[in-house]
């Protein structure tokens, strides 16, 4: 692999990402959002306890164990992050599969001595790293105020960059996959949405199981949530570890990664065999 | 090393319908070759596959049987594609590039190192008279200008054949003279330029080569040269008496008179010689004799009509 090339392809992608606003919507909202904890949310800590704590100017709570509203806090904003902010990445790069297979486009691309696999992962990586870049600064910008406001550093909050990253990167795969095969950039975001409004629902699996009457439905049902991707059991997780609770169950990551890893190669595969 | 930069055996793509199951064949047992260093012309009617020919040799098409290669190598791998520099007919530049930008990106991707492509780039874009417009946008580019920055990101990493669709589209009469000085320095430097055109006067100035595609089959290949010689000869004679301008009418594919001149056309050689003889023979005056040739056009007609009249 010309590692030349790869760092092309992903300069591509990040420069078409900027030249569509898609970078800098992003990077606005995250830049919004740090501001917010800046200067808007002021917290006096005195002795391990919060003194004040005021939103736009009024106070909001007294005398409250910084570590244990910091938990929450934390919580909330990883929450909030990895829904969100998997969603707008979503929403946002959907478009910069299907762009690249535009026709005139893709035959120059395709004239290069580069193969498909290289082209479609260069693609794909590029577009996890605009993602990944977003999310750093965002996480980052507000793991580095809170902290620098209450003394408390928590460390355990920078892993929704990689849960919001990797799930990201899961439904990018079916974003892809349906871009090489129907160059939908509408259709690929309704997919990716459903996927997000299934896993919860699909995750209560014990519940249905007692609710479902026969037992071909609940084979469908456990069959549905063990392949898709997990993106509300890894959100429990991320919520988990922000909060400094145990993981032991592990099976959303694998499986949603074999997940992710199968569509991919799924799309690599058809994009290998299409004539453009 | 080979002798031939292309050579196509058997190259056959057919399309099929996905719902119908109806079957396309848009290109038909193709065989050809290019040699090394010439320039060759590729010409169809629309819809005879030259298109899909070409996108086979990139492997942006998928043969469905037969073989190329590209200097030979396989045109299925991705090697193969180094030598190749490639300008499209319909190309879409992202409008976010720059000129410079953009042939940097595609410097990038045929392997180029960044020392490189920071000398060529400049060199490349004075070569194509856009030498101040190189931080420009794209999307401000005229179709001449985007023509000409096609045909810098085609010649960036230096190739050793072209694979030009319709270079001159769009590009006015001085900047096709230019585009077609800066083809011809690279031919006298051994490059193979392979031209995909409609404009058949251009390709017949121009091409050394030339094949021309009917309904995904080649109806003819040859030199310009030899296709477009060997037609037949102008005899053209003054004072020639009626009765035996009447005679030589019979074996004459023509006859015109013009300004106290009489010309007759004759097919073959002998005809001419026994014309030439019957005239010298009645103390006839002998203007010129002049051996006719064929426009590319004529050839271009010729190679197609009779598939084009057979499917109706």
């Amino acid at each position: 692999m010309n590692p030349t090339a790869t760092i092309a392809l992903i300069q591509d992608t990040f420069r078409e990402a900027m030249a569509r606003k898609i970078f800098w919507g992003l990077f606005g909202l995250s830049t919004l959002m740090i501001v917010f904890f800046l200067f808007i949310m002021k917290i006096d800590v005195v002795e391990g306890a919060v003194a004040t704590m005021s939103l736009f100017g009024r106070e909001t709570g007294h005398s409250t164990d910084v570590n244990r509203m910091m938990t929450g806090v934390y919580g909330g904003i990883a929450t909030f992050l990895y829904t969100w902010g998997m969603a707008l990445a979503v929403f946002a790069s959907a478009g910069l599969i299907p762009s690249v297979l535009e026709p005139g486009r893709i035959e120059l691309i395709l004239s290069k001595p580069v193969s498909r696999i290289h082209i479609m992962l260069g693609r794909y990586a590029g577009n996890v790293l605009v993602v990944a870049a977003n999310t750093t600064y965002l996480v980052l910008g507000v793991w580095l105020i809170l902290s620098a406001k209450t003394g408390i550093w928590r460390p355990e909050f920078l892993w929704s960059i990689l849960a919001t990253v990797f799930i990201f990167a899961v439904l990018l795969a079916v974003v892809v996959l349906i871009g090489v095969l129907w160059e939908s950039t509408a259709l690929a975001t309704m997919v990716t949405v459903g996927l997000m409004i299934l896993s919860p629902i699909l995750a209560q699996t014990s519940t249905m199981m007692k609710l479902l009457s026969s037992e071909s439905y609940r084979n469908a049902w456990r069959f549905l949530y063990n392949v898709l991707p997990k993106i509300y059991g890894i959100g429990t997780m991320t919520l988990d570890v922000v909060r400094q609770k145990p993981v032991t169950d592990f099976f959303p990551i694998w499986s949603s990664a074999i997940f992710g890893a199968a569509v991919l190669s799924a799309a690599i595969y058809v994009f290998v065999r299409r004539d453009f | 090393m080979t002798d031939e930069a292309i050579v196509a055996s058997q190259l056959t793509k057919v399309y099929r319908s996905r719902w119908s199951g109806r079957e396309v064949r848009a290109v038909d047992g193709l065989s050809l070759s290019v040699r090394r260093g010439s320039i060759f012309g590729l010409l169809g009617p629309n819809g005879a596959g030259k298109t899909t020919f070409v996108k086979m040799l990139l492997s942006a098409v998928h043969p469905t049987a037969g073989t190329a290669a590209i200097f030979g190598r396989d045109a299925a791998k991705p090697e193969s594609r180094r030598p190749i520099g490639y300008l499209p007919e319909n190309h879409r530049f992202p409008t976010y590039f720059t000129g410079a930008g953009m042939l940097d990106f595609y410097a990038a991707l045929s392997g180029m190192d960044l020392s490189a492509r920071k000398r060529r780039i400049p060199e490349l874009l004075a070569l194509v008279g856009l030498g101040d417009w190189g931080q420009v946008r794209i999307g401000k580019y005229s179709k001449g200008m985007l023509q000409r920055v096609g045909l810098a990101q085609a010649l960036i990493h230096e190739p050793q054949m072209l694979i030009l669709d319709e270079p001159t589209d769009g590009v006015d009469p001085v900047g096709r003279r230019q585009i077609r000085d800066i083809l011809h320095g690279l031919q006298a430097k051994g490059v193979t330029i392979f031209i995909n055109s409609h404009l058949l006067a251009e390709v017949e100035t121009f091409c050394e080569e030339v094949a021309i595609l009917s309904k995904g089959k080649l109806a003819v290949q040859g030199r310009v040269h030899d296709l477009t010689t060997g037609k037949g000869y102008k005899l053209t004679a003054a004072s020639v008496p009626e009765r035996l301008r009447d005679e030589l009418q019979s074996t004459a594919a023509s006859v015109a008179a013009r300004n106290g001149f009489i010309d007759f056309q004759f097919a073959s050689r002998e005809q001419t010689n026994a014309a030439l003889d019957r005239l010298r023979a009645e103390q006839c005056e002998i203007e010129a004799i002049t051996p006719t040739t064929s426009t590319l056009e004529d050839v271009f007609v010729a190679a197609v009509t009779p598939q084009q009249g057979s499917a109706k």
